[in-house]
């Protein structure tokens, strides 16, 4: 009897030996975005352990993606409760122990490890909770609750908000000073999920045809109405910008500078011809089966007039007034020399059709984990550009009109070009005028355009003598000081330009001079076919 | 003597005949600028590179003729100006006038009436 009494005390004595209490830290709600509040609680549980009358825990929280707000004391009414904080220190666990093993921490804390136990860290900040009780405290008490701010993660030094808080040691008394066995109930608390933050290094890329002049053009980007990012594009056409947020939705647009000195080269003579096939066919929408269009966008392009996206004869007579110079008396959305009309959206859906409607999707939202999201192409084209020289052509799949309606009318396509050769050269007659001549071969032409740039400090322009033929609209007017626009079309798409010189532009000398080298230079220089064709002029 | 002095008489006849340039050092056109001379017989020189309104060219002609001085892009050789000039051989001062010309690298180039290039220059509007 007596052994058995021996046996059963040892196995009490064992048991009471082993037993353990721990130390709980969770969260009390979900957090999902930079700038939640994270609520975390510190919890006694008591298992099997001996009563607690004193409980004292140690933990350290990651400042630089966690910040202090403030923290409640659970304990209960007349218990003692006293916090205390140290920034820059990080705690150095006893080595080769288990780190859950909180009285054994605590213990190489107290009595070991001297100065050794924290270390400096500045992205740590070191709490410390004392509750103390006349009476024990019961299983689940709680000892605090501590309201962090989650902070952006981005320029932090961290990928992850893994191990934000651990607790570093905890100590457990009884009433009589005995310590209590204490295990934490993990080794860190991690975060996952979290949105928002700084979306870091964003980049956009232009999608323009106007690749020669990428820095003309500018980008806004908006949260709402409000805009949080503007700047221009490199030489390259991309734009690098800071300061987004991720799973933030943005909007982006592009903008041609209305300073471009190439504005009165964007709408010519091609655009019109299209935009006159078109009213012709008077196929117009995304519906229209008798369309000439490739895209869906030109007949956004084409509506200079702003009704609404129809092409009619209201557009290309407005065209034809533009480019003959004349005042149509109508507020037109050509793009034009001091006067741009954008249309940008992301590239991918660009000139897509939805429910008949033409759209140019600008909204974005950067993804943390998302790579790809850090990137956009914005596209970006002009109103009146209907053949694209200075706009994105579209690559979306819906944004094309059908195969059917192209070949029903597949006398016009904006996707035809030839090049040909022609002479344009200056001279000084026997009179000492200056003598500009066009000389064309070009045989088919329905229409023809050249922008001649002349020294209006040296060249004055006397005349423009046509000899085009007799039933073709001419047309010559000066755009601007030192820039005249001369050229010619037929709407009827059945007389051609006469072949030989069918311009001649007269200038007279504003003082004297021997040559004429530099003085007269072109830049449109194209023409037209009755099917469409575009005409690239080559000069050898 | 007196044939001695006929054949001297004949001898200074003849002399006085021949061209001069026969007997003399090709001369300089003292009217070209040091900085607009072609030492080869034909092309085509800017007095300056960086150009800002306008220069003065020589262009050199091995014959009188028509030819073409042509104005092309510095980097897609694109022509962008052409003139026809009917010039005489050897060197003839010209300019180029460069004020309505966008800032950019340029070639210069001399051809003949039918577009043989006869010699080239680069420059720069500034």
């Amino acid at each position: 009897m007596k052994k058995i009494l021996l046996l059963l005390v040892s196995v009490m004595f064992t048991l009471s030996s082993y037993g353990q209490s721990s130390i709980d830290y969770s969260p009390v709600n979900t957090v999902t975005q930079v700038g939640d509040t994270l609520i975390m609680k510190f919890q006694y549980f008591k298992v099997d352990g001996n009563d607690l009358t004193l409980g004292q825990l140690d933990f350290e929280y990651n400042n630089k993606l966690l910040s202090y707000i403030s923290h409640e004391s659970q304990a209960p009414t007349g218990a003692s409760f006293a916090r205390n904080n140290w920034t820059g220190y990080k705690y150095v666990p006893k080595a080769d122990s288990d780190e859950d093993d909180m009285d054994v921490q605590y213990t190489w804390w107290k009595d070991e490890a001297g100065s050794n136990s924290y270390e400096a860290g500045a992205d740590w900040s070191v709490e410390r909770i004392t509750v103390q009780s006349a009476s024990a405290l019961e299983n689940g008490q709680e000892f605090v609750k501590y309201n962090f701010k989650i902070k952006d993660k981005f320029g932090s030094g961290y990928s992850n908000y893994n191990d934000i808080i651990k607790v570093n040691w905890a100590n457990y008394q009884e009433s009589d000073g005995t310590q209590i066995q204490t295990t934490r109930s993990k080794d860190g608390q991690d975060l996952s999920g979290i949105e928002g933050g700084n979306a870091g290094a964003f980049v956009i890329n232009l999608k323009t045809a106007n690749t020669s002049n990428y820095t003309d053009y500018s980008y806004t980007i908006k949260q709402g109405s409000e805009s949080v990012a503007t700047g221009n594009f490199d030489e390259s056409g991309q734009a690098s910008i800071s300061g987004l947020e991720n799973n933030v939705t943005y909007t982006a647009q592009a903008n041609l500078t209305e300073g471009a000195e190439y504005l009165d080269e964007v709408v010519t003579v091609s655009d019109l011809a299209l935009v006159f096939a078109e009213a012709i066919g008077a196929g117009s929408g995304p519906s229209g089966g008798s369309t000439t269009f490739d895209y869906f966008v030109q007949d956004i392009m084409a509506d200079v007039v702003g009704d609404g996206g129809v092409v009619d004869f209201q557009d290309s007579y407005e065209i034809l007034a533009y480019l003959q110079g004349v005042t149509s008396g109508n507020t037109n959305l050509i793009t034009q020399d001091g006067q741009t009309e954008d249309y940008s959206g992301i590239a991918s859906t660009y000139g897509a059709v939805a429910n008949d409607v033409v759209t140019f999707a600008k909204s974005f939202t950067p993804i943390d984990s998302d790579a790809t999201s850090k990137t956009i192409d914005l596209a970006h084209g002009l109103v009146g550009d209907v053949n694209f020289s200075h706009s994105y052509t579209p690559v979306v799949e819906s944004g094309g009109k059908s195969t059917s309606a192209r070949q029903s009318s597949a006398r016009y396509s904006k996707t035809q070009s030839e090049d040909a050769n022609i002479d344009l050269i200056s001279e000084i007659n026997d009179e000492g005028q200056v003598v500009f001549s066009i000389n064309s071969d070009v045989e088919g032409m329905v229409g023809s355009q050249f922008n001649i740039v002349y020294d209006p400090n040296v060249l004055s322009l006397e005349n423009v003598i046509f000899d085009t033929g007799n039933t073709m609209t001419n047309f010559s007017n000066i755009v601007q000081d030192g820039i005249v626009r001369v050229g010619s079309f037929d709407q009827n798409f059945e007389t051609t330009v006469k072949e030989g010189t069918p311009y001649k532009l007269i200038f007279t000398p504003l003082e004297t001079i021997e040559n004429t080298s530099g003085l007269i230079s072109f830049r449109v220089k194209e023409g037209v076919k009755a099917d469409g064709t575009k005409i690239n002029f080559i000069i050898q | 003597m007196k044939k001695l002095l006929l054949l001297l008489l004949t001898f200074t006849i003849l002399i006085g005949c021949a061209k001069d340039d026969e007997f003399l050092e090709p001369i300089t056109n003292e009217e070209v600028p040091q900085s607009l001379q072609i030492k080869e017989l034909i092309g085509i020189k800017l007095e300056n590179t960086i150009v800002t309104d306008r220069v003065a060219m020589n262009v050199k002609l091995p014959l009188d003729g028509k030819y073409r001085i042509k104005i092309r892009h510095g980097i897609n050789n694109e022509l962008i100006s052409q003139e026809m000039i009917e010039a005489e051989e050897g060197d003839n001062l010209l300019r180029v006038y460069v004020a309505s010309l966008d800032k950019s690298g340029y070639m210069i180039q001399l051809t003949d009436e039918f577009h043989n290039i006869l010699g080239n220059q680069s420059f720069v509007v500034n």
